[in-house]
């Protein structure tokens, strides 16, 4: 996960405290996105960034699961094109694993 | 505006191993933070020897020895399966390698920058006198002169802070900076400026040799690079263009420098082919040559995984633009895209902006191009650094846009894509992949009918620069030349418009209908019209079917299998959802009418119903040419609540030029005065009344029993419907069989399914589906009982409002204590007040949305 934006998170987090936050992911593949969880969960598991050895527990949750959440207008504007083109199950079942 | 045409093409890459291990960014990197890295140590061993390079299947491509596509064929990855007799000729350019490279680098420097030790210098000037063209470059002749010594340039590196130039891991020589402390001109950026000129100057001498071009015809070059030169007070002021130009002798050129990251030369194509159009100049070139920064620039992740080190080529491309020679395939610049500052960056916007748009503007279809270009980044880099496959995404996201807009079916998409796309073959060096590199397989194909149309289309990524975090995108169509031989066989499938008609069924004999095709097919040579029936015999194409049930499923395979652009037909079941716009002659002046609609149910609920007939005229009298069409509503229920969405929809941003009606009281809500003397150019009705009227237009005459006048009941429109199906009636009389098929063949031509999915998409986006909502909410009486003021006599007619609203339109006069009460004058309902209250009622009951 970026760098920077792992400096952002963990400022969000202190500012607001974890139980405020969670994180809304737009990766492009599931293996990315999971890298992108389990960071701002359990760390940064590459111990390159801000995050290595912060566990910050925070949930990430793929814009593919909160289609029912948004304006359905926006969504099919904005995202449902992409449904169609990547792997939305396997993006899922992958940043779910890092919920606990 | 005259036509702008692709007229050749040429590319090169330039093998740089060692540029790649002491210039590349990633090494360069790498050595900066840890310079004694197990990963510098290893780079070396995964160069790859020159015959590899050339023997690489994507580099093959890339020059034009093998069509993209045949890369499908090859096993991957391609590294591991070098192509048997590679040649490092190809046919729209070469490939050479570092020792031509720094000898090019010596022979366009101007300022004396680059020292190359003796002995090396000989060599590169022998190597460089074997290659086509170059050998007769006058400034070849730099390399006779100056030639360092080894002291000499270890002292400019140790000293003076200059760039090396290693081959095969030796110093060979080194570049100078321009200026002792300007960083702009720091011996790293005049390497790399030096490289990106020495390049495109060995590209454009690629073009001249394979292409017809001679270079004092050349009037303007673009250059379109990634690189910035300049001194401190202009670091990027330019111009590379004509630093290019100068040195392959095009004596009648200026020139200037196109900047957007990877977007560069798609903005550079569309600018020269402008400048083609307009008359400016008639010979164009778009070059640019490779970023040193770049080579390498995956290694890291190549090294780990034990690949060659890919990246090892620079690229460069020249490609030339001229004006029409009725040959070459024409750049529509009808059909040019843009991702606007207003579209928005996710990829379904991004899209949108540079494929859809533009289709839409020029009335294509994505099924309409045969061959999509787009970032053609060779996935055998690329993927193994986890960046996927560049040029699939693409391909998927412009098919997953045309499932979207109802074009393909959604388990069509892997073929959509098959079909549509090519595998990635280009470098990675940011602006060559971007579209063109594909510019001169796509010129053969087009040329050779292999391919109609194609898009090429270029991206960047702004953020880069840290100004904004905007992306960029640019597109543009290529299609064969119509001028071209007219006996091909492209050309004429495109010229000629193939209409169906059903002949069986009819009130009147068979012999009718076919009166009605002849005319038809007579009054347009690019008609063909296509009889399905039987028991007639006629010049025209007849295929055989004994009822007219039967002939209305061979005129459903027909048009499935594409063999047909549209039909005329009786008794067609549209789906919910489409309906038919008719057009009729109105008695008064003769003119025509599209009346919206006359068949067909588009929606359910009636003021729905009639904003939905709205939008699929607008389409239908866009599709026959009229692009600005006036649009009226007959003055009948609904009509008011149709017409307050519909200028809703209109200040939300949806394009309706609406009539003014003839009488004194104006107002786009008509009469039967606007009726008669065809006020609007489209007039809105309910289906019944639409029907009555085309009846009554086509056939007072007769009692009905011959439509005499007119084009028929018109084309089935709906949101997502493809087809031109234009609906007949059994007792059509040949001239509206005959105007019908005209009907059809321009909604054909006019790619009414495409323009009816865009007019209801810019519906849709004006607000369409929330306000049909709402007025759904607001249409039952639901106003609480108010009992009445103290009545009044009221004398002041309040027109405008809806009948089905005006007892609501009462009550909340009341509730403002007002006395009102609702009549009908002599145009329609009205609200009556009394003179006083008249000012506040208007005003009460425009702020309630009742006017």
């Amino acid at each position: 996960m970026d760098l920077e934006n792992q400096a952002r998170i963990k400022d969000l987090a202190a500012q607001y405290g974890a139980d405020e936050l969670v994180v809304v992911l737009g990766g492009a593949e599931a293996e990315a996105s999971g890298l992108a969880a389990e960071t701002v969960a359990t760390g940064d598991p590459t111990f390159a960034g801000p995050l290595a050895g912060v566990p910050l527990g925070l949930k990430a949750y793929h814009m593919f699961e909160l289609k029912d959440q948004v304006d359905a207008g926006i969504y099919e504007d904005q995202i449902s094109m992409m449904e169609m083109v990547l792997d939305v199950d396997a993006i899922i079942e992958e940043v779910k694993t890092y919920r606990g | 505006m005259a036509k702008a045409v692709l007229k050749g093409a040429a590319y090169a890459l330039i093998q740089a191993n060692d540029m790649a291990l002491y210039q590349g960014s990633t090494a360069t990197s790498e050595r900066r933070s840890a310079p004694e890295s197990d990963f510098l140590k290893e780079l070396p061993q995964h160069f790859r020897s020159f015959a590899d390079t050339v023997a690489y299947a994507p580099n093959q491509a890339y020059i034009g020895n093998i069509r993209p596509r045949e890369l499908r064929e090859l096993p991957r990855p391609w590294y591991a399966n070098p192509l048997a007799n590679a040649k490092a000729d190809g046919k729209y350019g070469a490939i050479i390698d570092e020792q031509a490279l720094y000898g090019l680098m010596k022979a366009v420097d101007v300022f004396d920058l680059v020292l190359l030790e003796a002995g090396f210098l000989a060599a590169a000037k022998q190597q460089l006198l074997t290659l086509d063209g170059v050998a007769a470059w006058k400034c070849l002749e730099r390399l006779d002169k100056n030639p360092a010594d080894a002291a000499a340039i270890a002292e400019q590196l140790s000293e003076h802070h200059a760039e090396p130039l290693y081959y095969q891991q030796q110093v060979v020589g080194c570049v100078k900076r321009a200026h002792e402390f300007d960083a702009a001109l720091s011996a790293h950026v005049m390497l790399e400026n030096l490289v990106a000129k020495a390049s495109a100057a060995f590209c454009l001498q690629q073009l001249l040799n394979k292409s017809e071009l001679q270079a004092d015809e050349v009037e303007y070059i673009i250059e379109c690079s990634e690189e910035a030169c300049g001194d401190m007070n202009q670091r990027g002021g330019g111009n590379f263009a004509k630093a290019i130009g100068e040195i392959c002798g095009c004596v009648n050129a200026t020139g200037s420098d196109t900047r957007s990251f990877c977007a560069g030369p798609a903005h550079a194509a569309v600018e020269a082919a402008a400048l083609i159009a307009s008359g400016v100049y008639r010979h164009v070139l778009i070059i640019a040559g490779g970023a040193s920064a770049k080579l390498g620039m995956n290694s890291r992740d190549h090294v780990k995984k034990g690949l060659p080190m890919l990246e090892d080529c620079l690229g460069a491309f020249a490609v030339h633009f001229a004006e029409d020679d009725g040959v070459s395939p024409v750049i529509r610049l009808d059909a040019v895209g843009r991702h606007r500052i207003g579209s928005g960056a996710s990829p379904q916007a991004v899209m949108q902006a540079i494929v859809a748009d533009p289709l839409d503007k020029a009335g294509l279809a994505i099924a309409d191009i045969d061959v999509f270009s787009a970032e053609m980044q060779n996935p055998d880099i690329t993927e193994p650094a986890g960046a996927g496959d560049v040029p699939a995404s693409n391909f998927k996201m412009i098919a997953a846009l045309g499932v979207m807009r109802g074009e393909f079916a959604k388990a069509d998409l892997p073929q959509i894509v098959e079909r549509i796309g090519m595998p990635g073959f280009a470098p990675t060096q940011g602006h060559i992949p971007s579209g063109v590199p594909f510019l001169g397989h796509c010129r053969e194909m087009l040329l050779s009918g292999e391919a109609r149309r194609a898009m090429i289309i270029g991206k960047g990524s702004l953020f880069l620069g840290r100004l904004t975090n905007l992306f960029d995108g640019v597109s543009f169509v290529i299609e064969a030349n119509s001028g071209a031989s007219s006996a091909s066989s492209v050309a004429a499938a495109v010229a000629k418009t193939r209409v169906g008609l059903t002949i069986m069924g009819s009130e009147h004999p068979a012999t009718e209908l076919v009166k009605g095709a002849e005319q038809a097919a007579a009054a347009d040579p690019n008609l063909e019209v296509v009889l399905i029936g039987s028991g007639v015999s006629s010049e025209l194409q007849l295929i055989e079917a004994a009822d007219a049930e039967s002939a209305r499923a061979k005129l459903d395979e027909l048009l499935s299998a594409g063999q047909l652009d549209a039909a005329a037909t009786m008794h067609y079941s549209f789906p919910l959802g489409v309906s038919t716009v008719g057009r009729v002659i109105t008695p008064a002046y003769g003119k025509k009418l599209y009346l919206g609609n006359t068949t067909g149910t588009s929606a359910t609920e009636r003021v729905a119903a009639l904003v939905r007939n709205a939008v699929s005229a607008i389409a239908c009298a866009k599709a026959c040419g009229n692009a600005a069409p006036t649009l009226g509503l007959l003055n009948i229920e609904g009509a008011r609540a149709a017409e307050r969405i519909l200028r809703k929809m209109q200040a939300n941003g949806y394009a309706i030029n609406f009539a003014d009606s003839d009488r004194a009281d104006g107002g786009s809500v008509m009469r039967g005065n606007d009726l008669l003397r065809g006020v609007p150019d489209i007039m809105i009705a309910d289906s019944l009344t639409g029907n009555v009227l085309v009846k009554m237009f086509s056939a007072f005459n007769s009692g009905g029993s011959y439509e005499a006048l007119g084009d028929g009941y018109g084309p089935g429109v709906g949101e997502n419907y493809g087809r031109v199906i234009n609906i007949i009636s059994r007792a059509s009389g040949a001239p509206v069989i005959a105007g019908a098929l005209a009907y059809a063949a321009a909604c054909a031509r006019g790619k009414l399914p495409q323009l009816a999915a865009a007019e209801f998409a810019a519906a849709r986006k004006a607000g369409m589906e929330q306000l049909l909502s709402e007025s759904c909410d607001n249409a039952p009486p639901a106003a609480e009982q108010v009992s009445a003021p103290p009545e009044k006599v009221v004398t002041e007619e309040i027109p405008g409002i809806e009948v089905f609203e005006i007892e609501n339109a009462v009550q909340h006069l009341w509730k403002h204590g007002i006395y009102a009460s609702g009549g009908m004058g002599c145009t329609g309902p009205v609200v009556l007040v009394a003179d006083e209250d008249h000012q506040k009622a208007v005003e009460l009951l425009k702020e309630a949305q009742y006017l």
